[in-house]
């Protein structure tokens, strides 16, 4: 940036101040569980007085965060398994092989996209009921496998798309079906793509509340992101206990995010374009 | 390769895994009426920890009649229970015993929900409460606790403020005279106020509603023959707006929660006086500890127009009711009775700071402002906005929100809530 | 093996267009003779997908479709015709609804263009480039119940962001309160817990970049601002399309959690979105089929919206 370096830190500041805009609110929220209920009561901003792990600890154990973070990371890694498996079969189908109705059925499966949860929530949660799913574990799993297959489909197509079709040919003339190719090439060269698509999968079950809610109504059953909605219930004058639920369901996401940088930001270019 | 069998392979065996972990624990519905069955009760409460004595003595009751059935309580977060609850009701399937608030809440499900009358005859002495959960001459759930909206106050403020604390204001200019009084000597508003759910205008009406309307059109009111349009049920709307333009609430009462925010401001010493509530929560139980117990006031409406005749407004609280698709309608109903025990309502009473649905339950320890409002009890009559449709009161919250703001009109609100009083 | 780099690093051509039309004339291998089985191949594949989409996503859609024809409470099962839909239109909470999708639309430029400018000039080395790219995604990490009940707090009436105002001398605001600024106060939340997921995408879009061209301009002594307009966003033109189709689904479908978290649909009622009202009208109001004529509404204007996008999309790419 040649001679622009003046009008280059004149557009740091600004810029530094959104990135202190970004980091502020976690820092306030870890304040905040830092307090006692007075404490928080009789001045919610201040600076807390101490390092107070307490609120965390007892969210932990008589919160019930400890459960539900259990229930949350099985239903996260199987909806997120079946999401890859599903996802990857039916983007190689739709990225490297000509049958009649592919077009007709991957823009199906984008508009599907456009369904929002609160559109089919209230019929969904009959036809679960229906048949019994509703607060089991394979019905969550199964309500966010619909919901984020349309997108998953959509990614891991972009991503075999990108995969030349002569290795393709060539594991067909070497007498492969069309399933071995797919477990010998797409899968193993679908392995980057996999795990960024996968982690992008498992951050929008582990943040979703609305379709847990719905689903899991029991208390044992409860995913991590509902149980911090219920410690602010409506009687609740303990904010530093809530944002210490906060700091439970947040802080894995940060951990997954801080170690994972590089593979989320693959993930979600996989789906753009070059210039 | 082999590897990436595994992934699949992995995947099925946790999904056929906790097919049968969820199978096994799924709630459902009770099957069979037998008696080794389980009867499952949603409320939003049976998480506290102050109502775990409450749970334990209704547990016993039940016991003692029914030693085989397994009890199971599920506490939602209760911003979210009635849409789970509704999602249930639609499924047609769900908890066989489920609590309600006391008015248009229950009044609008009873659709689904079994009448009380043949199981509850006798505790209909005992208990008091029960309007607020009938419908059409008919019971849909038992009260546990009575709720009414006492106006609290701080008594030091007012001593401050050179008033004296033992004579609140008793006339709406007497009011708004010692409001100023407060502003100028403390720099407090007079009252904490939190009307982001639309609760606030809520407790205004019923709080301020029998210093407003003359006794004959409160109890028309109450028997469901209210003139919108009248000069007394305008002036409600009036004085609420006119409290936010003069500068009397705490700021931002629109984006501010009314639970907890607005009570934590009042016992933070932020404001003079709160319109709260008399069962667990927004009341003397948690004011009291932090005010301190000889510092908090409880007032009446004050006189706002001439031949009113101030009184507490309260009905049953909340209440637990039976679904219609329960397997054994005797056996939940005998839960129902069990949670109504005294015993139980004793437990709940003592732990929650809540005024029991039950007569004979005394409060003790809760101070001079629970001995004030219990002696009100007698005179009391049912709260205005109890007696609304959960439409009317969603069209209330709503209008008030646009009051506070100026952006409608006091004739067009009560327009609006004229139109959704009748549609409902 | 050979490696094979990610679709990002430009492969070959990708978009949201099915990769079979995309291969154009002289369009794949010969035809090779195939296997019986492998007829059946491709639909075996996609059959657990389909079979899970259609059976938890488009089935209750027409459920839903079907049960806003029918009547609510006591005219619970029977047919009612149009009268959840004239209901629907006579509710000015869902006209406001309707109008603050328009809004959101409206805004939707305004969504695409911060994270633009953002990457711009991350691009060109701004002091601090480097902190910057990893600290701005982070909000799109968190939940939005999470970030809605962070900033509910941060943005009270008696909270940090006016008390800040007012020490600078500017008077405090009621964000959430005001019925003329609460939509934007929620809009403004929203972008901040999204830009970083457009902003990588962009950044990724710019990776891709001719940089002789920019130099090229630079070196003609063009501004900025001119090199910005003429050779950076033409030559982001796909990424830009793809930032705008992501984004309008992200604020038509995903603001529910800070609607419900921030607003509750007011102050007035000035912040109800239609996903909002879905909501309320099932749970609170006991109104299911309303709630489900409701649904029908917002899935046809996102059908709409959506496929008015694609078709720009598709036209911008022609263009190429």
């Amino acid at each position: 940036m040649r001679g622009a370096r003046s009008s280059g830190w004149l557009i740091a500041v600004p810029m530094t101040a959104l990135a202190l805009a970004t980091v502020y609110p976690m820092l306030f929220t870890t304040n905040v569980a830092m307090k006692t209920q007075r404490e928080y009561i009789l001045d919610r901003f201040a600076l807390s007085r101490s390092l107070r792990w307490d609120n965390v600890t007892t969210a932990w154990t008589n919160g019930g965060m400890a459960r539900y973070f259990v229930n949350s990371l099985i239903i996260v890694v199987a909806a997120v398994a079946l999401l890859l498996l599903l996802g990857s079969m039916a983007g190689f189908a739709l990225s490297h092989i000509r049958f009649r109705g592919s077009q007709a059925l991957f823009l199906g499966i984008l508009a599907a996209l456009f369904i929002p949860f609160q559109v089919i929530m209230v019929p969904l949660a009959r036809t679960m009921a229906d048949s019994g799913l509703i607060d089991t574990y394979p019905g969550l799993i199964l309500a966010y496998v619909a919901q984020f297959l349309p997108f998953t489909i959509y990614l891991m197509t972009s991503y075999y798309s990108g995969i030349p079709r002569e290795i393709v040919d060539a594991a067909r003339i070497d007498g492969n079906s069309l399933y071995g190719v797919y477990r010998r090439i797409m899968v193993p060269l679908g392995r980057p793509a996999l795990l960024s698509i996968g982690i992008l999968d498992a951050l929008f079950c582990w943040n979703d509340v609305l379709i847990a809610l719905l689903m899991m109504p029991s208390a044992e059953h409860r995913t991590l992101m509902v149980g911090v909605t219920t410690l602010r219930g409506q009687y609740s004058n303990d904010i530093p206990s809530f944002a210490a639920g906060v700091l439970i369901a947040a802080v894995p996401v940060l951990i997954v995010y801080l170690i994972f940088q590089r593979q989320i930001a693959d993930a979600i270019t996989a789906g753009s374009t070059k210039g | 390769m082999k590897q990436r069998i595994l992934g699949p392979v992995i995947a099925l065996v946790v999904i056929l895994a906790s097919t049968a972990c969820g199978s096994a624990k799924s709630p459902g519905n009770s099957n069979g009426g037998a008696e080794s069955g389980k009867l499952v009760v949603w409320d939003w409460k049976s998480s506290d920890k102050n109502a775990q004595n409450f749970v334990a003595k209704a547990k016993s009751d039940f016991a003692k009649k029914h030693p085989n059935v397994t009890l199971e309580f599920v506490a939602q977060p209760f911003e979210n229970y009635y849409t789970l609850l509704g999602a249930a009701i639609q499924a047609g399937k769900g908890p066989d015993v489920m609590l309600f608030n006391g008015g248009g809440q229950i009044r609008d499900r009873t659709n689904a929900l079994l009448p009380l009358d043949q199981y509850v005859t006798q505790d209909k002495d005992r208990l008091a409460g029960w309007d607020a959960f009938s419908k059409d001459g008919k019971i849909y759930a038992a009260p546990i606790t009575l709720q009414g909206h006492p106006i609290y106050y701080n008594k030091s403020i007012y001593t401050k403020a050179g008033l004296d604390p033992d004579k609140p204001p008793a006339t709406w200019d007497a009011l708004l005279s010692s409001c100023t009084t407060i502003k100028n000597a403390t720099k407090l508003p007079c009252f904490s106020l939190g009307n982001k759910e639309g609760y606030g205008i809520q407790f205004w009406m019923s709080g301020m509603g029998s210093g407003i309307l003359s006794p004959a059109e409160y109890d028309n009111w109450i028997a469901g023959k209210r003139d919108w349009n009248s000069a007394n049920v305008k002036k409600i709307f009036a004085t609420w707006k006119q409290a936010g333009d003069a500068g009397l609430n705490t700021s931002g009462a629109n984006s501010t929660a009314m639970f907890m925010d607005q009570y934590t401001k009042f016992e933070g010493g932020k404001a003079a006086n709160v319109i709260g509530l008399m069962s667990d929560v927004g009341g003397w139980h948690e004011m009291n500890p932090i005010i301190g117990a000889d510092n908090l006031g409880v007032m009446l409406s004050p006189v706002i127009t001439p031949g009113a005749v101030p009184s507490l407004a309260f009905d049953g609280g909340v209440g637990y009711g039976v679904a219609k698709w329960t397997k054994d309608p005797a056996l939940a109903a005998d839960l129902v009775r069990s949670l109504t025990s005294t015993d139980a309502l004793t437990a709940y009473a003592t732990d929650a700071g809540a005024i029991a649905s039950d007569k004979t339950v005394t409060i003790a320890g809760g101070g001079s402002a629970a001995a004030a409002i219990a002696a009100a009890i007698p005179a009391g009559k049912p709260a205005l906005h109890v007696a609304l449709s959960a439409k009317t009161q969603d069209v209330m919250g709503r209008v008030s929100q646009q009051l506070l703001s100026g952006s409608i009109t006091v004739d067009e609100a009560v327009k609006q809530l004229a139109t959704a009083d009748q549609a409902g | 093996m050979p490696s094979v780099r990610p679709a990002s690093a430009g492969r070959t051509d990708i978009a949201a267009v099915p990769p079979v039309a995309l291969m154009g004339p002289g369009q794949a291998a010969p035809r090779r003779r195939r296997r019986g089985h492998d007829h059946l191949a491709p639909y075996a594949l996609l059959a657990p997908a389909l079979l899970v989409i259609v059976m938890f996503r488009l089935w209750p859609l027409i459920l839903g479709v079907n049960f806003s024809f029918t009547g609510d409470g006591d005219r619970n099962g029977t047919p009612v015709g149009l009268s959840n839909y004239t209901e629907l239109f006579d509710d000015p909470v869902f006209r406001t609804a309707l109008r603050n999708v328009g809004l959101l639309v409206l805004l939707l430029p305004v969504a695409v263009a911060i994270p633009g400018l953002l990457a711009t000039f991350i691009f060109l080395r701004v002091p601090g480039h480097r902190v910057f790219r990893n600290v701005y995604f982070f909000p799109a990490v968190l939940s939005p119940v999470i970030i809605g009940a962070i900033f509910n707090l941060l943005l009270a009436a008696d909270g940090p962001l006016n008390a800040g105002l007012q020490r600078i001398g500017l008077g405090s605001v009621d964000w959430l309160g005001e019925p003329k600024l609460a939509i934007f106060t929620v809009v403004a939340v929203h972008i901040w817990a999204t830009f970083g997921m457009a902003l990588v995408v962009f950044l990724a879009g710019f990776a891709t970049l001719d940089t002789t061209l920019l130099d090229a301009a630079r070196a003609d002594g063009a501004s900025t601002a001119q090199v910005i307009w003429h050779v950076i966003i033409p030559g982001l033109s796909r990424t830009i399309q793809f930032v705008f189709v992501t984004t309008m689904i992200g604020m038509l479908t995903s603001m529910f959690g800070l609607l419900f978290v921030m607003t509750a649909g007011g102050p007035g009622g000035s912040t109800y979105l239609p996903e909002y009202y879905i909501w309320i009208q099932q749970g609170q109001m006991n109104r299911p089929a309303l709630a489900s004529a409701a649904s029908t509404v917002l899935f046809l204007v996102m059908l709409v919206v959506g496929l008015a996008q694609i078709g720009l999309l598709r036209r911008g790419r022609r263009e190429d």
